[in-house]
């Protein structure tokens, strides 16, 4: 995007918060509703500063959310592709796995939270699993899908090519899988930012989730907004993150749109 | 004599999938009654189902389930208006995709959930809040899915259309809006899931009925098996209310895009 | 129903604003004069400019410089009475064949009743009665020809222009095109321009062929083959005519390159 195509949604937003400021300092605003961004960013400061709730700062939050949603991310993903491989490369494994899976998906993650209670006591545990309940179905469904779809084409030349079974698993067909499969990766990410939000309304104070539904008790709906961009900005960072990792990953999908 | 089980699991889609539905139900049912024995922290699915029904009345289930769907409804269908709408025209107009993308890019990765706060806030306990946190889950998909449609629409077809003089809002509503329908069928599937999973959460403020505030309810009394009841209920009804979706898609999308 | 019109091509140059500095122009100035009711071919190898030339006469693009003028009244933009048919997959994938006809019908003012007799006798006039109720990927590759001619047709347009139409099917279903492009030429007199790269395609079809060479696009021949419809391809006269265009692409390649 050039400097040009930058200007008018530049000016839509300085127009929206100049507005939204002058809204509020007129009065027709009530800082509850609509905390006009001035104090945004006096509350943004004192969140990194002070804390909120007193000294648990900002960073602390950011971290501990972090924490969580990577740990259910990364064992959802552990879990999930060896499995989904197995699932994917085999028919009857598939046409038994397909409803156990549809409805894995089907389940509303955040249904599970008294069992994740019962089972996992009110620490880190429970959130984690929550999370990576959530990301472990999306993550499943996408790599079975992504095995197979391969191209039967692809699988006939290697055949044809005298490829021994173990290589045509890893060298067509994992490659050949791998554009889905990422696909799914960052669709499971995203899972985990849906999950996380309701996985810390449980016993803690620290995170970010935990911070924006703390901040309603005390009447602070800015510092909720806070939160809510500080959680967007990490999901937004984290994805462009994998992004990234897809394109060294797949050199040969360069230039292609996703 | 009577095919080989392979041979016929490998014939029958449905009966390949039953055997496995039941083959893990049988291996749960085993586990919490010979191995936990704790029905308190994992009850058989038997126990969750005989408890729940046992404890609610088909009407009072009913209700849950309806007035959750309710909820839905009026959720994603806001959202598939908006985000069919915004999202064609922000794939067509060069200027309304300068202006509005963005802002959607900019709010999309905060999660739905993360509203609730601001929710109550702006529309109070009632329902309007609880639907406005479904809107959100579904908007943002749905707004992809018809933007990524309207801007893949394939040029030969738009020069058609120009060489028979449709152009405007026409060559939107005529032309765009139906090339980008595959596109946009997918988009809406993604978002009904994604309602449900977010209803659970938007059931949280202050609901008194609804199939969230069913878990919830269970998890403060202390009924593990309501609790598994309500939890499989709820995918269950999302199950159904995708297979809903797909039939419609199938039957008016499907008939010219075989899928 | 409409006659065909004259069609006067003026100069016409095409550059892209995209295109080098110093490279050569699609089109580099080209002037021609179609009689009404005229079938002309536009033969060329890729990148010679056909399709875009045939795209200026529509009203798809515009020329960088001159202009071209239908019936006397010059082009501005698409419609008003051309019809285009497409090489493939451009009938509205969603509408049934009657209704895709119909569609075009309804565009010129049509109402709905009209429009549909009209479809019905148009798919009747390409041999098509039995699809009206068929989606486009019900039918064969010849059959959505064949609804692509009816659609252009129910325009009721002076001049039917045709980019490749046959371009995408198979050898023996081409040749059944051919003949059925000219009998309903015969019962729906227009002037045609008829873009093709088979020689002898345009040998077969037209009362004058014109080569295009490419950088710039340009007119390297013209030719009538004079003969009486329908041809047969072992005509020796069209052998001759053959070898004659033939040499003219291959020579003008051949200076270019050196």
């Amino acid at each position: 995007m050039n400097a040009r195509h930058a200007l008018p949604p530049l000016a839509l937003l300085a127009a929206l918060l100049l507005g939204w400021e002058a809204a509020a300092a007129a009065g027709w605003l009530t800082p509850i509703r609509f905390p006009p961004p001035s104090r945004l960013a006096t509350s943004f400061r004192e969140l990194a500063l002070e804390g909120f709730p007193f000294g648990a700062f900002l960073s602390t939050h950011v971290v501990a959310t972090l924490r969580r949603v990577l740990a259910g991310y990364l064992i959802a993903v552990a879990l999930a592709v060896p499995l989904g491989l197995l699932i994917g490369a085999s028919p009857l494994l598939d046409r038994m796995a397909s409803p156990v899976v549809a409805f894995g998906r089907s389940i509303a993650t955040l249904s599970l939270l008294p069992l994740a209670l019962v089972w996992f006591g009110t620490e880190e545990a429970p959130k984690v699993f929550l999370i990576g309940f959530g990301c472990f179905w999306v993550m499943l469904s996408n790599v079975i899908a992504a095995i197979k779809l391969v191209d039967p084409v692809l699988l006939r030349a290697a055949r044809s090519m005298d490829t021994p079974p173990r290589d045509i698993f890893l060298r067509v067909m994992l490659p050949a899988a791998l554009p889905r499969i990422a696909a799914g990766a960052r669709m499971a990410l995203g899972m985990g930012f849906v999950v996380i939000v309701g996985a810390e309304m449980i016993g803690t104070s620290i995170g970010l989730g935990a911070l924006i539904m703390e901040a309603r008790t005390f009447y602070r709906s800015d510092i909720t907004m806070v939160g809510m961009a500080c959680i967007g900005a990490i999901g937004f960072a984290l994805t462009a993150l994998l992004g990234l990792l897809e394109v060294r990953l797949m050199p040969w999908r360069r230039g292609r749109q996703t | 004599m009577a095919p080989p089980l392979r041979a016929r699991l490998a014939a029958s889609p449905a009966l390949a999938g039953a055997l496995g539905v039941a083959l893990l139900l049988l291996a749960w049912e085993v586990a919490a009654r010979l191995l936990w024995r704790d029905p308190a922290t994992l009850p058989a699915p038997s126990e969750a189902v005989l408890v729940a029904l046992r404890l609610l009345t088909p009407g009072e289930i009913a209700m849950h389930v309806l007035i959750s769907l309710g909820r839905i409804l009026a959720g994603f269908t806001l959202a598939a208006v908006a985000g069919i709408t915004l999202g064609v025209l922000c794939g067509r107009v060069a200027a309304v995709e300068r202006l509005l993308r963005p802002f959607v890019e900019a709010f999309r990765p905060v999660p739905p959930l993360a509203w609730i706060p601001i929710a109550i806030v702006w529309f109070g306990l009632g329902e309007a809040s609880k639907v406005f946190v479904i809107f959100l889950g579904a908007f943002f998909p749905i707004w992809t899915s018809a933007w990524r449609g309207a801007a893949l629409v394939p040029q030969v077809l738009l020069d058609s259309a120009r060489s028979m003089e449709v152009r405007g809002p026409a060559l939107l509503l005529r032309v765009v809006l139906p090339a980008a329908l595959p596109d946009i069928a997918v988009g809406l599937r993604v978002a009904l899931g994604l309602s449900f999973g977010v209803l659970v959460a938007a059931e949280l403020i202050a609901a008194e009925r609804g199939m969230g505030r069913l878990v919830m309810q269970a998890r403060e009394l202390g009924q593990m098996g309501v609790a598994i009841f309500a939890i499989f209920l709820i995918g269950i009804v999302s199950l159904l209310a995708d297979q809903q979706l797909s039939a419609i898609i199938r039957r008016s999308v499907g008939r010219w895009r075989p899928v | 129903m409409t006659q065909g019109a004259a069609i006067d091509v003026l100069g016409v140059a095409k550059r892209f604003a995209t295109d080098p500095p110093g490279a050569p122009a699609v089109l580099g100035g080209v002037d021609l004069s179609i009689g009404a009711n005229e079938f002309v071919a536009l033969v060329g190898r890729s990148g010679c400019g056909k399709t875009t030339l045939l795209n200026i006469i529509a009203g798809l693009e515009t020329a960088s410089a001159g202009e071209v003028r239908v019936g006397g009244t010059r082009v501005t933009g698409p419609g008003g009475g051309k019809g285009v048919v497409f090489q493939q997959n451009a009938l509205f994938p969603w509408l049934t064949a009657a209704r895709n006809i119909a569609f075009a019908a309804r565009n010129r003012g049509l109402d709905a009743a009209a429009a549909a007799a009209l479809a019905a006798e148009l798919l009747r006039l390409v041999g098509l009665d039995g699809a009206a109720a068929k989606y486009p990927c019900e039918l064969s590759g010849g059959m959505q020809q064949r609804v692509a001619i009816a659609r252009a047709l129910a325009l009721d347009p002076a001049i039917l222009l045709m980019d490749e139409p046959f371009g995408a099917l198979d050898e023996i279903t081409r040749t059944e095109m051919q003949e059925e492009l000219l009998r309903v030429w015969e019962a729906r007199r227009k002037t045609v321009v008829f873009v093709t790269h088979s020689i002898t395609e345009a040998l077969l079809l037209a009362d004058r062929i014109i080569v295009l060479a490419p950088r710039p696009g340009r007119i390297v021949l013209e030719l009538r083959p004079g003969l009486p419809r329908p041809r047969r391809r072992s005509e020796p006269t069209l052998a001759r005519l053959h070898e004659q265009i033939w040499d003219a692409l291959r020579d003008d390649h051949a200076a270019t390159r050196a």
